[in-house]
């Protein structure tokens, strides 16, 4: 296992010196700040810029704060998920096709410990960047329109952390499995569409991974129903262990296809 | 037992396609060998196979007598074009791919600092592997194979990219290395294997078509004869009309073929003098290196 703290420090260092430990929190921060101050300043804006018929009147709806901290998930679900699947579908993928892992694959290292280091920077950039942004649009959500119930704030978050674990694992194993290009677009099928799939259809069934985010929005506001929540949550780890599991061994199997 | 690595057989297909066909030799301990061949006939995929890159169909690879499953530890591999993490420095791609060798973490900065210097690379320890030119990553590439000090160094083309100010150095790296490494290389540089070669092995689509050393490939293919240079081609051909032994002509050069040492130089000479022709050089030629090669993989 010492191989692990030494692929680490490398995917580490890359990271950091590619700026996504700096750009992938930025975007997650921006939006966290961005919903609760749009909910908030909708009307003054609409009216500085509505350009509105004198003595219109709207009536917009009285959000609570945790409806706006579900419409930030709501935009982690799209553009966050599509920064997190684009930004890593070529992890281990890419430098397969470059040809800079061919003199990692040459030495005696554990496949384990070289997906392991993967999914430990991942986890720790996209998890991180998450809990930034969430906390800041805590923050702002406060002022704005008042305070959640700190229990509820963590089991839901905590929920969403669960959901973000299984994007990582589909990512990892789609980009130890495929090349960059089609990696690119399994993940995207599999976080982006199957979102919609299952927001069209999913009204037939009550346990995937994919209702965890709505899971954690009825965590938040105390109204989960308990059965359905933890088999998904069960569910979603299972398939995200074997998810890992899987680009352990395509890492492995596909070392023939490192460009010599 | 002098031997370090045994191939018995190998074999790798690719469906229907066979790149390397039932390849065996043994290397002794700190020998080289060059892997003489043309493009395609399967030097890179032998040696992806014996860095354990690839996984051959059939047949064994033993090393120190040891059938081992995982040889990676005791092989260092330089592939043709190495690539490197352009964001790393020189100092930290080498210790990371010393201590992923298996060299103590606490002595492997030390030791790449050390094999960066032996490369000659130590003015730019700092810098990030983006910036350099292609000499300087292959001798990057060289450090990153020799920094855990394996018993078995693979270079693919080590020296085929460079210029010849570059071929130079890094052949003269490889001569020092020569002592306490047993070293595997290919190449189509046949000035290179004549350098630096104990032993030849010929591939040629994919089959070892001819093994030994230098000294016995020679033996085998060298065809000696005299050369002798006339002032033109009319000379040439009077010449070899009168010669008492087979001749040719090509040109203004007439050949005499030598066979178990006859005819020998003085007799030849004395015919010459004997001729009154106008001759300008006599010498005794054998088929370069890449003569050989030409006839070993056309002809076989």
């Amino acid at each position: 296992m010492t191989n692990f703290s030494v692929l680490f420090q490398k995917e580490w260092r890359e990271n950091v010196r590619n700026f996504k430990i700096l750009w992938i929190p930025l975007v997650f921060l921006l939006i966290g700040i961005t919903e609760p101050l749009m909910n908030y300043y909708l009307p003054q804006i609409l009216g500085a810029v509505g350009n509105m018929p004198d003595g219109a009147v709207f009536q917009l709806p009285e959000f609570t704060p945790e409806q706006i901290l579900m419409t930030t998930i709501g935009q982690y679900q799209i553009i966050g998920m599509l920064v997190v699947t684009l930004g890593f579908a070529g992890i281990i993928a890419r430098e397969r096709k470059n040809g800079t892992a061919t003199l990692l694959y040459v030495r005696p290292i554990s496949y384990f410990s070289y997906v392991s280091s993967k999914l430990f920077i991942m986890s720790i950039i996209v998890i991180g960047s998450v809990i930034l942004g969430i906390l800041a649009s805590l923050y702002y959500t406060y002022i704005l329109f008042g305070a959640v119930d700190a229990s509820s704030f963590i089991g839901f978050l905590g929920t969403y952390i669960v959901w973000l674990l299984f994007v990582i694992s589909i990512v990892l194993f789609s980009s130890a499995v495929f090349s960059t290009g089609i990696a690119s677009a399994v993940s995207l099928l599999l976080v982006i569409f199957a979102q919609l799939i299952d927001g069209l259809l999913g009204t037939y069934w009550t346990i995937s991974p994919y209702k965890l985010p709505m899971y954690a929005g009825y965590v938040l506001t105390g109204s989960a129903d308990v059965t359905p929540f933890v088999w998904s949550l069960v569910v979603t780890i299972l398939v995200s262990v074997v998810l890992i599991i899987g680009a352990v061994f395509f890492a492995k199997r596909n070392v023939a296809k490192a460009k010599i | 037992m002098n031997t370090l690595l045994h191939v018995e057989a190998l074999t790798k297909a690719y469906g229907s396609e066979v790149a390397v066909d039932h390849v065996s030799f043994s290397l002794n301990k700190n020998t080289s060998t060059a892997l003489i061949g043309p493009n395609g006939a399967g030097k890179t995929t032998t040696l992806s196979m014996l860095a354990g890159l690839l996984k051959q169909t059939t047949g064994m690879i033993a090393l120190d007598g040891v059938l081992a499953a995982d040889i990676r530890k005791e092989i260092g591999f330089l592939p043709q074009y190495p690539q490197f993490y352009s964001w790393l420095t020189a100092l930290e791609f080498t210790e990371m791919t010393a201590k992923l060798s298996g060299v103590d973490a606490k002595l492997a900065k030390q030791e790449a600092i050390k094999t960066l210097e032996f490369v000659g690379l130590s003015s730019v320890l700092n810098k990030k592997t983006g910036t350099f030119s292609g000499g300087m990553r292959q001798r990057l590439g060289l450090a990153q194979a020799i920094v855990h000090k394996p018993a078995l160094l693979l270079l693919d083309e080590p020296v085929s990219a460079l210029d010849p100010i570059g071929r130079r150095e890094i052949m003269n790296l490889l001569k020092k290395l020569q002592a306490t490494t047993t070293i595997l290389y290919s190449t189509h540089i046949l000035n290179d294997a004549e350098e630096m070669t104990d032993q030849l092995l010929f591939l040629r689509k994919g089959q070892l078509v001819e093994q030994g050393s230098l000294k016995e490939v020679r033996k085998k293919f060298e065809n000696p004869m005299y050369k002798m240079y006339f002032q033109d081609s009319e000379e040439a051909a009077q010449f070899v009309e009168a010669s008492p032994w087979p001749a040719r002509q090509e040109g203004s050069i007439a050949f005499i073929h030598i066979e178990d040492a006859k005819p020998a130089m003085n007799e030849v000479l004395l015919e010459l003098a004997n001729s009154h022709l106008q001759v300008l050089k006599v010498e005794r030629a054998s088929a370069s290196l890449e003569e050989i090669f030409l006839q070993v993989v056309n002809n076989v």
